[in-house]
């Protein structure tokens, strides 16, 4: 039973990255009073209903004002705005990890809801959507054509390859997103710039599907293209270094046929470290999905970012989304880390 | 690779140089030779010479409030066309029309009006292709004078004799208790945007319906009034009036000793400068300009400090063992595992869009991958016999990490420095492209953020949007290359394969 035990570390691991992640976020909006104004215009607004509330039984306006007034004290020791913020953290840290961090301020959802936690999960799959489908491509790609260049070592494609690993690691996603719209949309207008779907929407089910795809061809090209060069690279590494190991040069000796000893003999062994190589991608093509979906307008959870930083900033949106991107990032590896496990049987024993 | 492998093996030692190599040589002439035999040190040190060229340029000729005053006062861009293409484009595209500007010190003719005295500022324009030009303004500086305030008529003298009145400019009077001469638009000059005046307007639709009676259909609007000025009515439009215009400039003065400073006019086309303008007008190449030395700033201090940092708590870690390495191991692990983007865009907007915060998150977020190198290095010279000597003759630890365990690790450490600046330049593009960049400073991403903000991509002004990030791009990838060439410098065996 050592994978367990080898997982549930990794999970500990991981789940302390989350725990260091929280503090972080509520002690650096404690410190910088940030969860002291949010707290307090939750209260104001509840007060507001309060009074509004209260008016319509209360006609005496200074008796109006002294409930509202004991109301106010008691909302405040209920949201702990009477304590430091220090020791509210626990409470926060919860809040934060349940997402309940009252509204937004002009941000809505598509039905009008203005509750953060409903936003940002209405964003989440179209984010999903978008760095799965790239995430996929990227791998088999990179399997495809890794493996094909390891077999020759110093050709041309190996070499071109190599630089293309180089420039793609310059590049940034939302550059490329910008030239792939001035060319495809603006000048050639064979797809569309931005958005998810057409003005209007299509009726028919198969076709607002068709259309979400026509939408993301760009987006998913773009993430595709910066991250598909270095995982290239890596995948080759990988297998050109297990060819040179002597079980492989046994298995030649043996006379084993090449597409034998190929499958069995070096995927099987380079597969681990080619997963690594994925592990090590996924927190690139996470903030390269922020930028990107910023770029094209994909109303997915990246794009949520840039619409509460610009205009009026939204606190409460932003701490939910940096807390679930952590959350999705740190699910995310853990996968690869169940998958490399299985991959490598030298790390069950 | 086999990181505890001794430095004398490592680094190429020219023995005529420094005589007996010990560990703690490292031959600076061998590390430079090694360096421009390769490829990618040749490319990435001559763009690290030409970058650190034009920052030079940038530092001793821009004024010092650039970043903070000058690119973001509208004032200061406003003779210059908006979102202009660069001059360059017309090449190959006819319809460019070239900004001319001209400022007038001196006055043409001198004239006589009963006791006034006429000063004519005569400028002429050329008005070559069937382009028009996108705005005609004026800037009236330092008017002083005795009396009576002097008037400025402002005409403009077309080839077909129309002389169309553009503007009335009746300087302010003497306020009560002013003294003689007073003194107007010496601090702030006058600016009249002659394509947007309700007098400009009028006369050359009184022009038009005396000059070419029922050639239009409409009457003239503000809006084409760039067009009216240098055009002939053709039914539903205009169409571009050749040949050779004068900007008459006239201050009536009632005082023969009044004077006015300096009249600049400016004629403006579509096209300026080497990359265009922006929708302020600003001339984006000295922006591009003023992007090298900040590049650098970030890249450098950055890849300095999570260096500095990085290789410290390794070297510490690796050679004190026990707690204090468990503890920096633990929080390296946490450290590396974090999304960084996220958690930068978090801390920025918490914190505030200010450049020394956004260096010092990038730093504390990018030292946990040397640390955990370093270490490992460490560990296995800690056994080696340098270290063991040294300890038997009773050196203290401070002694023997700084004297004989740095020199050792030094060389890859250099390396993995010019590593982490290209990830510097990228995470400050990615943060100024999302709006959090310092607004004191502009940087390419700040210039990329405000051509997508304002649309600039979807109306194709390219030139706004393509050069940043090629710099971006170059910049980053200069230091890549350096960073690969370092590699060869420390790792013999890559030698081979470049």
């Amino acid at each position: 039973m050592n994978i367990a035990r080898k997982l549930g570390l990794r999970a500990l691991t991981l789940f302390g990255v989350l725990v260091a992640v929280l503090v972080l976020l509520v002690v650096s909006l404690g410190a910088t009073g940030y969860s002291d104004k949010l707290l307090s215009a939750q209260l104001n607004e509840e007060l507001r209903g309060f009074r509004q509330a209260q008016a319509e039984t209360i006609r005496d306006p200074a008796q109006l004002e002294e409930a509202v007034a004991q109301r106010q004290t008691e909302l405040e020791a209920f949201y702990g705005l009477d304590e430091s913020w220090w020791s509210r953290m626990p409470s926060q840290i919860w809040n934060v990890l349940t997402l309940d961090l009252g509204d937004a301020r002009s941000l809505r959802t598509a039905d009008g809801s203005s509750k953060i936690s409903d936003i940002v999960l209405e964003r989440l799959p179209y984010t999903m959507l978008l760095l799965t489908t790239a995430s996929v491509i990227t791998a088999i790609i990179g399997l495809i054509v890794g493996v094909r260049m390891a077999t020759r070592v110093g050709s041309k494609l190996d070499r071109g390859v190599a630089y293309f690993a180089a420039i793609s690691f310059a590049v940034p996603a939302w550059w490329l997103g910008i030239l792939f719209i001035l060319i495809f949309a603006f000048r050639l207008e064979l797809l569309p710039a931005g958005g998810m779907y057409g003005v209007p929407p299509p009726e028919d089910r198969f076709d607002r599907w068709l259309d979400l795809a026509k939408h993301a061809i760009l987006p998913v090209s773009t993430l595709v293209l910066v991250s598909v060069g270095p995982y290239i690279y890596s995948v080759r590494t990988m297998t050109v270094t297990t060819a040179m190991e002597d079980h492989v040069q046994l298995a030649r000796a043996k006379g084993l046929s090449e597409g034998y000893i190929n499958r069995r003999h070096i995927l099987r062994v380079a597969a681990a470290p080619i997963v690594t190589g994925l592990i090590l991608g996924l927190a690139g093509s996470l903030g390269g999905s922020i930028l990107t979906e910023t770029v094209f307008n994909w109303r997915g959870m990246g794009r949520l970012y840039y619409d509460a930083i610009v205009g009026t900033p939204d606190e409460g949106v932003i701490v939910a989304l940096t807390f679930l991107f952590t959350l999705i990032y740190l699910l995310a590896r853990f996968l690869l880390d169940i998958l490399y496990v299985v991959l490598d049987p030298r790390v069950r024993y | 690779m086999e990181l505890g492998t001794p430095l004398e093996q490592i680094v190429t030692v020219d023995e005529t140089d420094t005589g007996v190599p010990d560990a703690g040589t490292f031959s600076l002439r061998g590390a430079w030779r090694v360096l421009i035999s390769s490829w990618s040190g040749r490319v990435g040190l001559l763009m690290f010479a030409i970058m650190i060229g034009i920052s030079i340029y940038v530092l001793t000729t821009y004024p010092s409030d650039f970043g903070s005053q000058l690119w973001s006062s509208p004032k200061d861009w406003a003779d210059n066309p908006k979102t202009a293409a660069p001059k360059w484009t017309a090449l190959w595209d006819e319809n460019a029309v070239e900004t001319q500007t001209g400022t007038l010190h001196e006055p043409a003719t001198t004239g006589e009006r009963g006791p006034a005295a006429v000063y004519d500022y005569d400028w002429p324009i050329a008005q070559t292709s069937g382009a028009f030009p996108t705005f005609l303004s004026t800037t009236i500086e330092g008017v002083r004078f005795n009396g009576r305030a002097p008037v400025i008529v402002v005409t403009l003298l077309r080839p077909d004799g129309g002389e169309i009145r553009l503007a009335n400019l009746a300087v302010p009077a003497a306020r009560t208790g002013e003294d003689a001469p007073v003194e107007r638009y010496f601090d702030t000059p006058e600016r009249i945007l002659l394509t947007q005046s309700d007098t400009a307007q009028q006369s050359i639709q009184a022009w038009f319906d005396q000059t070419y009676p029922g050639d239009r259909d409409t009457p003239v609007t503000i809006a084409d009034l760039n067009k009216a000025l240098f055009g002939i009515p053709t039914g539903t439009g205009f169409s571009a009036l050749q040949g050779d215009y004068t900007l008459r400039v006239q201050m009536l003065a009632a005082d023969p000793d009044d004077s006015l400073q300096a009249v600049s006019n400016v004629y403006g086309g579509n096209v300026y400068g080497w990359m265009g303008t922006d929708s302020l007008g600003r001339n984006l190449w000295q922006g591009l300009l003023y992007g090298f030395p900040i590049a650098l700033l970030i890249a450098t201090v950055t890849a300095i400090l999570a260096t500095v940092l990085g290789a410290s708590l390794g070297i510490l870690s690796g050679y004190t063992g026990g707690l204090t390495d468990s503890v920096i191991q633990r929080a390296a692990d946490i450290v590396s595992n974090v999304p960084i983007l996220p958690l930068l865009i978090f801390l920025v907007f918490i914190i505030g869009p200010n450049l020394s915060v956004i260096l010092l998150v990038l730093v504390a977020f990018s030292w946990p991958g040397l640390t955990i190198l370093v270490r490992s290095m460490v560990l296995s010279l800690r056994s080696g016999q340098l270290v063991e000597a040294a300890q038997a003759m009773g050196a203290s630890r401070w002694r023997i990490m700084s004297r004989h365990v740095f020199p050792q690790v030094a060389p890859f450490i250099v390396a993995q420095m010019i590593f982490a600046a290209p990830a510097a330049i990228l995470a400050e593009a990615s943060l100024s492209f999302l709006g959090l960049g310092d607004p004191s400073i502009p940087t390419w991403g700040q210039m990329l953020e405000s051509g997508f903000r304002t649309g600039a991509l979807y109306v194709g002004y390219w030139w706004w949007v393509i050069p940043p990030g090629v710099l971006i791009i170059v910049t980053a990838l200069a230091f890549t290359l350096l960073a690969l060439a370092m590699e060869q410098v420390v790792d013999p065996r890559l030698r081979d394969q470049r």
